[in-house]
């Protein structure tokens, strides 16, 4: 699904996957101080959540990364191209909405506006051609054929949403970039939106969106980055939280030190009466029961730790 | 870019500022062509519709053309900006150069089209008068109203058709200066206020020394009622410069504009 742009060089940045790379970013207005030292990379593949507070400089950052504001410090590369220096090649590999709804040209139609998006993405270096087979593609993976010739002052706002992701995917970019893409949108909507970004992640695209709705991101995000005034407080990475396991032993201490030491553990802590692990994957389990067992720790159960994001980041704010 | 030019002039049919001007530009001849009071007032008597382009342009280029153009080119931008598909355009592989640069292209080429439907507009409302061979003048060529002796048709055309190229010249350099405020300020009502404070400003300085005069842009506005050849040319230079002025600022503001 993802097609390698006309490009003739390739970035050092793709040998290490990294799609995007935030480092040092900062943003003031006047005195005000809108994003501090911002520093984030988002893989190939991984689908990046950014979440925080109203007024935590969520918009203002993902308007730095896609080159529609200029930064007061630091710079933000797309697979190794900057995206305030090399403006037009950076772009090239980028697909994004930065506005819920998203915006169109009212006075044409939704296809006229796909078009019109379309020779838009073939212009520059690195700019890729989108045929009418791919528009009609992706209107109806988004479920718009049936509105694709009507002007888009007869959108409703969930439609003009949908529209907005589908011209975010038509030139097939290497990084998604969405602010709220599911705002507005009813719950069937929200599905095809996250089976949109999980595909293009599956398919080696990288992911970044923003949204406040954290147990729904929590389904299909890999990393969950928290932004609180203007500041990256915290990254969580939910893959690792996923295969996390907690075992209710005798005694918690010991049990962490033990699962610590073994091979198919990333890591390990008590949390009395439990003693939670990392492991490398859910076939691991037995294994850590047994060592467990040989080490004389009574097991008492056994079960996933589910992570829950909204606790955690109440907890996280809170503090 | 061709692509790009055309679906600005799309964008353009649709503002309602657009259709204003064009409806504007066809009536106003015919109330020049009809007016009852002219003679009393000016002491001028048509004698040819000839004479109505004339009347037509020299109250517009002073007034309404630049009011008509400063809100159009400073919709240019503001539109998008209030309709919020600017952003979706800076974020595909164009660059911001050639985006301003189409819109440039577009808000020079509108005073064009916005005098030449003035022109079409003023001969048909002066058909009614007659467009042959008249004793006078068109009151855009030597001899003002009066004229040299006779005016053939071919004659009378030519001395309105240089009148209006100049007047479409001299209104370029407002059209860009919308454009480049437009950029500055993201904003259609504040840009073509600014631009029309701007113009206005710049006519209160008459009071200042007749060197300064010559600088100013309000001063070459009225190039098209200029005979002398070289009044005539320090006029287009200095225009010249303020459309290229305002051009390239628009290009390098928004090079770096936060949108």
């Amino acid at each position: 699904m993802i097609q390698e742009p006309q490009t003739t060089s390739r970035p050092a940045q793709t040998a290490d996957r990294t799609a995007v790379a935030v480092r040092g970013l900062g943003k003031r207005y006047g005195r005000t101080v809108v994003l501090e030292e911002v520093n984030l990379s988002v893989s190939a593949g991984e689908v990046y959540a950014l979440t925080g507070p109203n007024g935590a400089g969520k918009t203002t950052l993902i308007r730095c990364m896609t080159g529609l504001a200029f930064p007061t410090s630091g710079d933000v590369h797309l697979l190794g191209h900057n995206v305030h220096e090399e403006g037009s090649r950076a772009r090239s590999l980028l697909g994004a909405v930065v506005e819920a709804p998203a915006k169109f040209y009212p006075q044409f139609t939704g296809s006229a506006n796909l078009r019109l998006h379309a020779r838009l993405a073939s212009q520059g270096r690195g700019g890729t051609r989108v045929g009418e087979a791919r528009i009609r593609e992706v209107l109806a993976l988004v479920e718009l054929t049936r509105m694709a010739d009507r002007r888009i002052s007869e959108y409703s706002l969930g439609q003009r949403q949908r529209l907005g992701v589908a011209a975010a995917i038509l030139a097939e970019p290497k990084v998604l970039i969405l602010d709220e893409p599911t705002s507005g949108l009813d719950p069937l909507g929200i599905s095809l939106i996250h089976r949109i970004v999980a595909e293009h992640a599956e398919a080696g695209g990288a992911v970044i969106l923003s949204s406040h709705h954290l147990r729904e991101i929590a389904g299909y995000a890999h990393t969950v980055g928290i932004l609180s005034g203007g500041r990256l407080v915290d990254t969580v990475d939910l893959r690792s939280r996923h295969s996390a396991y907690r075992f209710r032993v005798d005694d918690p201490v010991r049990a962490a030190n033990v699962l610590g030491a073994q091979p198919f553990v990333n890591r390990a802590a008590p949390r009395p009466p439990y003693a939670v692990a990392e492991l490398v994957s859910e076939a691991a389990v037995p294994e850590a029961l047994s060592r467990l067992a040989l080490e004389g720790v009574r097991v008492f159960e056994a079960a996933p730790d589910l992570f829950d994001l909204y606790e955690y980041y109440r907890e996280r704010l809170q503090n | 870019m061709l692509n790009l030019l055309l679906l600005e002039y799309r964008k353009m049919i649709g503002f309602r500022s657009v259709r204003l001007a064009l409806v504007v530009c066809l009536v106003l001849p015919w109330i020049w062509s009809f007016s009852p009071r002219l003679q009393q007032l000016y002491g001028l008597v048509l004698v040819s519709g000839w004479q109505v382009p004339a009347l037509a342009l020299a109250p517009a280029v002073d007034v309404l053309l630049p009011i008509l153009i400063a809100v159009t080119c400073a919709e240019l931008i503001g539109s998008e900006v209030a309709q919020g598909t600017l952003a979706p355009l800076l974020l595909r592989p164009l660059s911001r150069a050639r985006l301003v640069g189409v819109k440039l292209v577009a808000a020079l080429s509108y005073p064009v089209v916005l005098l030449a439907v003035l022109f079409v507009g003023s001969l048909v409302a002066g058909a009614r008068l007659g467009l042959g061979e008249f004793a006078g003048g068109t009151g855009l060529g030597p001899g003002s109203w009066v004229g040299v002796g006779l005016l053939t048709p071919g004659d009378a055309l030519g001395e309105i058709t240089r009148a209006y190229v100049l007047a479409a010249f001299a209104l370029m350099s407002v059209a860009t200066l919308a454009l480049l405020l437009g950029v500055a300020l993201l904003n259609t009502a504040a840009a073509a206020l600014a631009t029309l404070a701007t113009l206005l400003m710049l006519r209160q300085l008459v009071v200042f020394p007749e060197k300064l005069q010559q600088l100013l842009l309000t001063t070459h506005l009225g190039l098209y009622t200029v005979q002398d050849p070289v009044q005539l040319r320090n006029s287009l230079i200095y225009l010249l410069i303020y459309t290229v002025g305002f051009s390239l600022l628009a290009l390098f503001t928004f090079e770096r504009r936060d949108v």
